[in-house]
């Protein structure tokens, strides 16, 4: 156990609360923005769906698949970023995982 | 007994054989092992896992059929149901893997350093998957209703035998990798009919490229019934109850009990991250196609069976009357069935779609198998839930803390058998359609659970009376706003009963803050633990100072 500046774990917290940010906008954007503005947004086709059917059908699916996965990689670099080992992390938690 | 029915048992007995096969040799291996560190699931199975803990009966035999007889409306499903995972694996999973505790009670219970708030969550844990059950069991009463083609009351009673069993002598323990055999069997059972169909109707193989053509076609043929247009959105409810109903599927995936234990099984907040993903590309592969399984049995019904004569329906049409699932009566006796004659219910198009597409006796068994899968997986999960609220949470943590192990497991058992029993009594009369049913228990989810866990995990300042505030609020006013739209037409800005958890949830929130506030904040120990939780395993908050865990020891 070393104690470290609270200054570098702050900043953790700080990048990995902005990206999450980030991401529930564009989550918000691609669900309920498209809802909120269906009437308008079903004037375009994309593919022979109206815009606001592919969004809610199609769009908004794969947008949060892709979020998630950035989320996963993005959190994997911020992690190696402040040094942090994954196996060490493995160490520390075995014995609180549940045997389902 | 036709050859149908002896495909379609068949198929169903080899894929229960599987998983059990499965469940037994994972036992047998669990012990010699057991103790071996950082075992734990790779994240991508665990996706697959809860992924068949996830997608129930209403995801499989209910979803397309609602979106098919709602349109644009239905979607609010397909949003609500997939965006929900970006609330779970953003806000919640991780901090509650890092916190460590075995069920949601139980965090809330150390958390809040409180055995009221346990014993209330443990309650609240019962009543959410409880009513989830209900819709489980009612489709299984279809599916089994179907095969034995007899009513789907009779067919719920079967089921309900067959889950009580399943979930009290089976699946307690050890059960991923049949979960991970049951998610390869929904998901093969639920792509090939839309693929087939596909290929019937368009001529390409890719039904998610496919289907927009048809959906605008529909459109077309709606205009000349002078309907509204399949794809016309907010026909069949104002936009505020889409939006509504869309936050309370996302938030109650965020807050049931039995998708976040999940998480307590994977090894690292790193693999939480990880499995949140993989689940979500897994779920997405069924949400992605559902549309498009609505859009082809909507077409065929339209251009293939309505119109016809009465006299000359095809033979499925019979064993779908039988289970009082599907009307087709002649209203106006011009002996042709008209598009408004045909009444359809939501629980059946999936279960019909294959018999109707004409795709052959194996396709038909295997839909029966999936949709079988899906019912049992989850209704799993939910028993083992209720059973552990009550027999870990409120029995042996308040009320009999000296009990031994044999005693807690008979009580256990005993609890999902009643609870079983009790859902099925509910189910033999549906109060809804499946989706309906479950989407009751997301708004009961919504307005206890999520607002006491994010609070519980983000904000320090929530105590012990805050969150039990909080969570009797929400359950009052999500319960009494079901029951006044349900039963006595009461709505705000057209928001009906699927949507009530939005209310729950504003309530219970206000409620949390603002008791929290107007009482002492809770330990020092307790607002440490909450700071911890915003840094990995490695960093420890101690005192407002963080350490860096290298020696990797558990003491710390």
């Amino acid at each position: 156990m070393k104690k470290i500046d609270k200054k570098v774990a702050d900043s953790y917290f700080r990048e990995k609360t902005r990206n999450m940010v980030i991401y529930f906008i564009v989550w918000f954007l691609v669900s309920y923005g498209v809802v909120l503005f269906a009437e308008p947004l079903s004037e375009f086709t994309i593919n022979g769906f109206p815009l606001h059917y592919f969004m809610g059908a199609q769009g908004a699916v794969i947008t949060f698949i892709i979020l998630l996965f950035v989320n996963a990689k993005l959190g994997d670099a911020i992690d190696r970023k402040y040094g942090i080992d994954e196996e060490k992390n493995k160490q520390i938690s075995s014995g609180k995982v549940l045997d389902h | 007994m036709d050859t149908q029915f002896l495909v379609s048992l068949s198929i169903i007995l080899a894929t229960f054989a599987l998983y059990i096969g499965i469940a037994i040799y994972n036992k047998a291996k669990a012990t010699s092992d057991f103790y071996v560190a950082g075992r734990g699931v790779p994240p991508i199975f665990n996706g697959m896992a809860i992924g068949a803990d996830w997608m129930s009966a209403a995801s499989f035999i209910g979803m397309a059929g609602t979106i098919m007889l709602l349109g644009y409306d239905g979607l609010a499903y397909i949003m609500g149901w997939t965006g929900g995972y970006l609330l779970l694996t953003f806000l919640l999973a991780p901090q509650l893997r890092k916190y460590g505790r075995y069920t949601v009670p139980d965090f809330i219970g150390d958390r809040f350093d409180s055995h009221t708030a346990r014993v209330i969550a443990a309650i609240c844990t019962i009543i959410i998957s409880f009513t989830y059950s209900i819709g489980q069991l009612s489709g299984s009463g279809v599916v089994i209703g179907r095969l034995f083609e007899i009513d789907a009351k009779v067919g719920t009673m079967i089921g309900v035998v067959l889950i009580a069993f399943y979930a009290a002598f089976g699946g307690m323990k050890g059960i991923t990798w049949t979960q991970v055999a049951q998610y390869i069997i929904l998901i093969i059972a639920y792509l090939i009919p839309v693929i087939f169909m596909s290929l019937q109707l368009t001529g390409n193989p890719m039904p998610w490229i496919s289907y927009g053509e048809l959906v605008g076609k529909m459109g077309e043929l709606d205009r000349e019934l002078g309907i509204s247009e399949y794809f016309a959105p907010f026909t069949n409810g104002t936009k505020w109850q889409f939006l509504a109903l869309m936050f309370t599927l996302m938030a109650g995936t965020a807050g049931l009990p039995h998708v976040i234990v999940r998480f307590y099984t994977v090894s690292t907040m790193k693999a939480a991250r990880w499995s949140g993903a993989w689940a979500l590309l897994f779920i997405g592969l069924l949400y992605l196609s559902a549309p498009a399984y609505s859009a082809f049995s909507r077409f065929i019904l339209m251009t293939k069976v309505a119109g016809s004569k009465i006299t000359e329906l095809p033979a499925w049409t019979k064993t779908w009357v039988d289970t009082g699932k599907l009307q087709v009566a002649d209203g106006n006796g011009d002996g042709v069935l008209q598009w408004s004659e045909l009444i359809i219910s939501n629980d059946i198009v999936v279960m019909a779609t294959p018999e109707i597409a004409n795709l052959g006796m194996f396709v038909i068994g295997l839909v029966a198998a999936g949709a079988m899968a899906a019912a049992l997986s989850t209704a799993g999960g939910l028993m083992i839930a209720i059973s552990s609220s009550f027999a870990h949470d409120i029995y042996y943590r308040v009320l009999k803390p000296n009990a031994t192990e044999k005693k807690r497991l008979s009580v256990a058992r005993w609890s999902i058998v009643l609870a079983t029993l009790f859902a099925g009594l509910i189910a033999l009369n549906p109060p809804g359609a499946i989706t309906q049913i479950v989407a009751w228990a997301f708004a009961l989810a919504t307005g206890t659970f999520f607002p006491a866990l994010v609070l519980g995990v983000w904000w320090k300042r929530s105590n012990s009376q805050g969150v039990i505030a909080g969570l009797l609020v929400g359950l009052g006013v999500t319960l009494a706003y079901i029951f006044a739209a349900k039963y006595g037409g009461f709505t705000i800005l057209g928001i009906i009963d699927t949507g009530a958890g939005v209310f729950g949830a504003a309530a219970a929130f206000a409620a949390n803050i603002i008791v929290s506030l107007m009482t002492p904040a809770p330990s020092q120990k307790i607002q440490d633990e909450v700071m911890d939780l915003r840094y990995p395993e490695q960093m420890v908050y101690k005192n407002g100072d963080v350490w860096m865990n290298d020696d990797g020891s558990k003491s710390v």
